[in-house]
């Protein structure tokens, strides 16, 4: 194609985002075009800013402007709790839930040796100290519930069991508000499982 | 159940195909290459969503074209349903009832297919891997679950063969994670050999009278199910899991030296007995035959009973393989209540009344004459 220069590289940039092809790519390119200069001045610095400004927090990993995190310098959350996770995006579904007064801690993937990923590539080492020097009563392991999700957290929980420190998996099942009729078998089995009286 | 109707698009020698069948026996004649097996493959591929010869899925379409599909419309229970199949480079579709199925598990066992090919005849004296894919295919087609069991059981035997390989190399140290692949396979090994034995068992009792009938009243046909643990097979559960535990223990040094996964269900085998002995070492080129062809007719009876009706039965090229007493034997069993194709490069070899009612489809070059 015979584009300038200035916007192939947009266009090419674009596509390196996720969900976005080729043509979308060149319909954003030419949007930007016709955006306003101050609009496109405060996208291009809020974009390098996302990168520049956020690091991971040294204590949990979760992203952050400031370090230590928010949650980590709160000091009124439950410190004897910490919830992990494999993703920042996780910490951000548990706290749109409003429920959870623990703090966190995020792995940033999963135990996978077929991907060459270890527990020393994840997060876990940090997890085992901060274990060694905070407080803690209660892990709670809030991984995927998928084969590499269910073995990271069979793995953590053998670490921490030694220490004595309450060690808990959250629970498989249905979605709230779902019909039952349109559950998956496996799901519905692992449900059937974990039933409890009521 | 039976198959109404066979579309055909862009697959294998057919470019276009459009065909209705009989319920009951269709006899596809043909000189050697014309497409005889590929019409076989087509509606095997309909009930499995893989072809029995080639797990290279692009060899299906057609040369120069961008995808192969095959449309079949199924009657079972009374009710008539369209199954469909697209391959293309972007992969596979399967549609059932024209809703496409994301998982194999929900689409699988919609059309019961039993195939007979010559090459069912190394089933008793080929290598192990040809009898476990049999357990896995026919468990899988009356069972769906089965195979989300057997997908989950290779996705941790897959990891667990990586660690035991850095393990092996020295990058990694750590047992711990070990321990837990093993925990993880165990609890789905189990799952696969508690199903395999109850189907074994079940397959068993269908095929011993029919091969007591075969080799006129002579043999004794048994079915051993061969796992790499010693367990008995009334064995729960429980018992499984604690067998499995602790030969893993036991094998763990040897494992990481070998730096690949020594036991379970990925390396059992099933054994066929004929009066108490190993039909794939003590027995005859003719027992072996009627043993394969036993435990062949024996399926029909089983998925009859498991599911309700009877599954649809393909016969590529095997007939002129049997002798007249096994050939006449294999159409007594169908006569009348399977829904049959027969293909075959000429008729007259084989003498039965159940072909003398049948219905004949020619196939020259891709492109099939009633």
């Amino acid at each position: 194609m015979y584009y300038p220069e200035p916007i192939s590289k947009l266009i090419d940039s674009f596509t390196k985002l996720p969900g976005i092809g080729p043509k979308t790519a060149v319909r954003l390119a030419f949007f930007v075009l016709n955006m306003k200069d101050d609009d496109v001045l405060d996208f291009a610095n809020a974009l390098v800013n996302a990168k520049r400004e956020l690091t991971h927090c040294s204590i949990c990993g979760h992203i952050t402007d400031q370090d230590p995190c928010s949650i980590c310098q709160d000091t009124t959350r439950d410190q004897s709790i910490i919830c992990v996770v494999q993703d920042p995006k996780d910490v951000i579904a548990m706290e749109k839930m409003k429920e959870y007064h623990g703090k966190y801690h995020v792995l940033h993937g999963a135990i996978s040796p077929m991907d060459g990923i270890g527990p020393e590539d994840i997060n876990v080492p940090d997890l085992i100290n901060r274990l060694k020097d905070e407080e803690v009563k209660e892990l709670i392991l809030a991984t995927n519930p998928n084969i590499e999700g269910e073995a990271t957290a069979m793995y953590i929980s053998r670490l921490v069991r030694p220490s004595g420190i309450r060690t808990t998996r959250i629970a498989h099942g249905l979605p709230v508000g779902g019909d039952l009729e349109y559950a998956d078998e496996v799901t519905l089995s692992k449900a059937l499982e974990g039933r409890r009286d009521v | 159940m039976h198959i109404d109707q066979l579309q055909l698009r862009n697959f294998r020698n057919y470019d276009k195909l459009d065909i209705e069948f009989d319920d009951k026996i269709n006899v596809i004649i043909g000189e050697n290459a014309q497409g005889k097996t590929n019409l076989m493959e087509a509606i095997y591929l309909l009930a499995f969503t893989k072809s029995h010869r080639t797990p290279r899925e692009k060899e299906l379409i057609q040369w120069e074209q961008e995808y192969a599909k095959i449309e079949g419309r199924i009657t079972k229970r009374n009710r008539s349903f369209p199954l469909e199949i697209v391959i293309s480079s972007k992969g596979k579709k399967a549609k059932l009832n024209r809703l496409e199925q994301k998982r194999l598990s929900d689409y699988i066992g919609a059309l019961n297919v039993v195939m007979f090919a010559p090459e069912d005849l190394s089933l008793v004296k080929g290598a192990p891997q040809i009898r476990r894919r049999f357990v896995d295919m026919e468990l899988g087609q009356i069972q769906p679950k089965y195979i989300y069991h057997l997908g989950q059981y290779q996705k941790v035997l897959k990891q667990r063969n990586y660690l035991l390989k850095q393990l092996q190399r020295r990058k990694e140290q750590d047992r711990t994670m070990l321990q837990v692949l093993t925990e993880q396979l165990v609890e789905h090994a189990a799952t696969l050999l508690e199903r395999r034995f109850v189907f074994i068992d079940l397959l068993q009792k269908w095929a011993s009278p029919i091969h007591h009938g075969i080799s006129r009243q002579l043999e004794e046909l048994e079915l051993r199910y061969s796992p790499t643990i010693e367990v008995s097979e009334a064995a729960d559960r429980e018992k499984i899991v604690t067998a499995y535990l602790e030969k893993f223990y036991e094998i763990q040094e040897k494992e990481i030296e070998r730096g690949t996964t020594l036991i379970g269900p990925h390396r059992d085998d099933l054994l066929f007995y004929v009066n108490k002995k190993n039909v794939q070492v003590y027995g005859s080129q003719g027992q072996q035959r009627t043993t394969a062809l036993s435990v062949k007719l024996a399926e029909i009876e089983l998925i009859y009973n498991e599911v309700g009706e009877y599954p649809v039965l393909l016969l590529d090229d095997v007939l002129s393989e049997l002798d007249d007493y096994r050939q006449s034997h294999l159409l007594n069993t169908i006569q009348g209540k399977v829904q049959t194709f027969v293909s075959t490069t000429s008729v007259d070899g084989i003498n039965h009344q159940t072909l003398e009612k049948a219905e004949l489809f020619k196939v020259r070059d891709g492109i099939v004459d009633t």
